[in-house]
């Protein structure tokens, strides 16, 4: 109905200015996704555009920046430690979360609205706030007059570190967001299943948990998203000194920053292998990211 | 009688003490000295694979083992337990990692960079007094106008354009959104290639300065035509400007023309280029996310409300300022909040392209610097205060906004 009281120029106009906004979207990636299939010495001879301009663009197109950047570089190597990273960093804030959702939504219990406030409270903190005391803790522990609580344990530049370090960071959100999810599922299932003798442990997992698939999911894509994208983690937790601790994401930055000079060759191949697998995740499951991503709004 | 519910109230204490501290406890100190030791032995390819499966999976062994503990409790008391194992872990975790250590830093930043002595003030002092900390703050309060408005300026407009087309519109949509995904390494890697420069016989690469540098009639980036090579000549052309590098406008030949010493020319003058390129990829990278979030509210918007706009005659502007803005003005302020708060907490674009010199710098970039480079943690904590202080209120305001929408 309203399409039809539009005046004429109201669509070619709206055409034309999102075809243009796109297309200042798309620039910036499409010379530098040209250059990477560009020889390093051609991209430092002639610019992309005037390789395109002259026509001598499809001699030059080859596939050598990735491979050097693979092997000479071993940008594989930093893909699985970032694979390491990520993947229990999501799984573990998820588990916790999902345990203590099911109980903020269908169990009955002292000081449940004090400890929801709690987790909902911690999610104002930014991880600025947390980083040195954190780094202090996996080095020496904690002592509370000179009684060792957690003992030194030297975990920096190990996984495991990270791994807690992201738990803590993204549990707040998940939790909200999972008790959020699980508030709206059928309570008459649930309790049924009660009456009928389930223990919470079965309902949790044969029930719940089960129902509860999209709005994981939705967590799930943020996180993974997030931990996969993270530099100043990995950054403070990994350390970027030791080439063998590198992720994706701080080998880049070691590459940006300009550890060869000039390598354009591989900073444009790696940074698009870099890209490619968020964006595989992305376009996989944007449903669910944009969901996550809403509701994350305010992750600290 | 007595005796007996003392002894049930002492049980059940201490199962509360099992499940809140001890049980978590016992699972992150066995999490995290298996998987050091095993760094230290296995080699990487091994710890990697061992690494995923087998650290997504060591916390599922907690639940199942407080899960049996359970089974020994008392009947009557069993749920309250169970309630207790279940929320354990999350607020152990989020104790530890977040309330202890934000407790912990705000205390830091009383004392010296060894933390050793008490300094009162001095850190904060040091916070609004030194050069490079007063440049910082300016740079974060330009970031924080200058981004959260473009974002959601241009946001609202794709929001709105797209929301009008009848295909196309989720095309255009993933187009903007996309960046979103890309890490702001990645991306800074990309816009440092625009602004790349080189100095001036050398062939630009980076657009920018390409189109520069070939202005003129016989001005050439060092192309070949037909065989022959047209080098760049320096006297006649403009020269390429390392753009990353300027930190006002003062080298450009803009600046020659607005050198009339009025008050207006001397603040543009002053512009600080290389931040607000930097502050493009930021635009560049959450637009798309304003954008998606908007054009879900505009869709919430009653058609009628729409025709009756367009019923009285209201042009399409009027009717997006009189209708659609107003209505999705609570959207506006949710995503503003967002981009105010990631703003904040920028760090990879800067650390990337300018490592924060060049009067670029950012607080969070600083916070780490004072932390990693100076290693002087009573400053490091400072900023770090700073940055809590500044996104308190935002989240506050937030808060309240939530309580009121519940209470309507």
């Amino acid at each position: 109905m309203t399409r039809n009281t539009q005046k004429w120029y109201d669509k070619p106009m709206t055409k034309l200015i999102l075809v243009s906004i796109a297309l200042t979207w798309i620039f910036p990636i499409f010379g530098f996704l040209l250059s990477s299939f560009r020889p390093g010495e051609a991209i430092k001879r002639t610019s992309w555009w005037d390789a395109i301009y002259t026509g001598t663009i499809w001699s030059e197109l080859t596939l050598q920046n990735y491979q050097e950047v693979f092997r000479a570089e071993n940008l594989d190597r930093s893909f699985y430690n970032s694979l390491a990273v990520t993947i229990p960093s999501t799984i573990i804030p998820i588990t916790i979360a999902a345990f203590a959702a099911y109980a903020f939504a269908f169990m009955e219990f002292r000081g449940k609205n004090v400890l929801f406030l709690f987790v909902v409270g911690s999610m104002i903190i930014p991880l600025q706030m947390s980083l040195i005391p954190l780094v202090q803790l996996f080095k020496d522990g904690i002592e509370i007059a000179g009684i060792p609580i957690i003992p030194a344990l030297d975990l920096n530049g190990t996984f495991v570190a990270t791994w807690f370090a992201h738990t803590g960071f993204g549990l707040p959100l998940a939790t909200f967001l999972l008790r959020d999810f699980m508030m709206g599922l059928p309570r008459s299932v649930i309790e049924s299943a009660k009456i009928d003798g389930a223990t919470n442990f079965t309902t949790f997992f044969r029930l719940v948990l089960p129902l509860s698939v999209a709005g994981i999911a939705a967590f799930a894509t943020f996180q993974f998203l997030w931990v996969y994208n993270d530099f100043l983690v990995a950054n403070v937790f990994l350390g970027i000194y030791k080439p063998e601790n590198l992720v994706v994401t701080s080998h880049m930055s070691q590459i940006v920053v300009g550890r060869f000079g000039e390598a354009w060759h591989l900073r444009t191949s790696g940074a698009i292998i870099s890209i490619l697998v968020p964006l595989g995740v992305f376009f996989g499951l944007q449903r669910f990211f944009i969901r996550g991503l809403i509701g994350g709004a305010v992750k600290g | 009688m007595k005796q007996n519910t003392q002894e049930k109230k002492l049980f059940n204490f201490g199962i509360s003490t099992l499940a809140l501290a001890i049980f978590p406890l016992f699972w992150f100190l066995s999490q995290a000295i298996l998987f050091r030791e095993l760094t230290e032995i296995v080699t990487r390819n091994v710890l990697v694979l061992i690494a995923i499966p087998l650290g997504s999976t060591f916390i599922f062994l907690l639940f199942i083992g407080m899960n049996k503990l359970i089974n020994f409790a008392p009947k009557d008391s069993r749920d309250v337990l169970e309630a207790r194992m279940f929320v354990g872990p999350s607020i152990f975790m989020i104790g530890l990692f977040l309330f202890y250590p934000a407790v912990r830093t705000f205390y830091l930043s009383f004392k010296d960079r060894y933390s050793n002595d008490f300094v009162g003030f001095e850190n904060y002092v040091w916070a609004v007094t030194d050069a490079e900390m007063i440049t910082t703050i300016r740079n974060q309060v330009i970031w924080l106008i200058a981004v959260v408005t473009l974002t959601l300026i241009v946001g609202l407009i794709v929001g709105w354009l797209t929301d009008r087309l009848n295909k196309g519109e989720s095309f255009f949509k993933s187009i903007v959104f996309m960046p979103m995904a890309i890490s702001a390494v990645g991306a800074t890697a990309i816009f440092k290639f625009i602004y790349e420069y080189r100095p001036p016989p050398l062939t630009q690469i980076g657009i920018i300065n390409g189109i520069r540098v070939s202005k003129g009639d016989n001005c050439y980036n060092n192309r070949i035509i037909d065989g022959e090579f047209y080098g760049f000549d320096d006297a006649s052309c403009v020269a390429p400007v390392g753009w990353l590098q300027q930190r006002d406008l003062s080298a450009l030949p803009i600046a020659e023309t607005l050198q009339d010493g009025s008050w207006l020319s001397n603040m543009f003058v002053n512009l600080p280029v290389n931040t607000l390129l930097l502050m493009v990829i930021m635009v560049w990278m959450y637009t798309g996310f304003a954008a998606v979030v908007f054009s879900a509210g505009i869709k919430a918007i009653p058609a009628e409300i729409m025709e009756a706009g367009q019923i009285d005659g209201a042009s399409e502007i009027r009717i997006f300022r009189s209708i659609v803005v107003p209505y999705i003005k609570s959207t506006i302020v949710v995503v503003g909040t967002y981009m105010v708060v990631t703003v904040l907490k920028a760090f990879d674009i800067i650390y990337v392209s300018t490592r924060g010199d060049l009067e670029t710098n950012l607080l969070a970039v600083k916070m780490l610097d004072e932390f990693s480079k100076y290693r002087n943690f009573g400053r490091s904590s400072t900023v770090a205060v700073i940055i809590f202080i500044c996104v308190l209120p935002v989240i506050i305001g937030t808060a309240l906004r939530e309580r009121d929408n519940l209470d309507s």
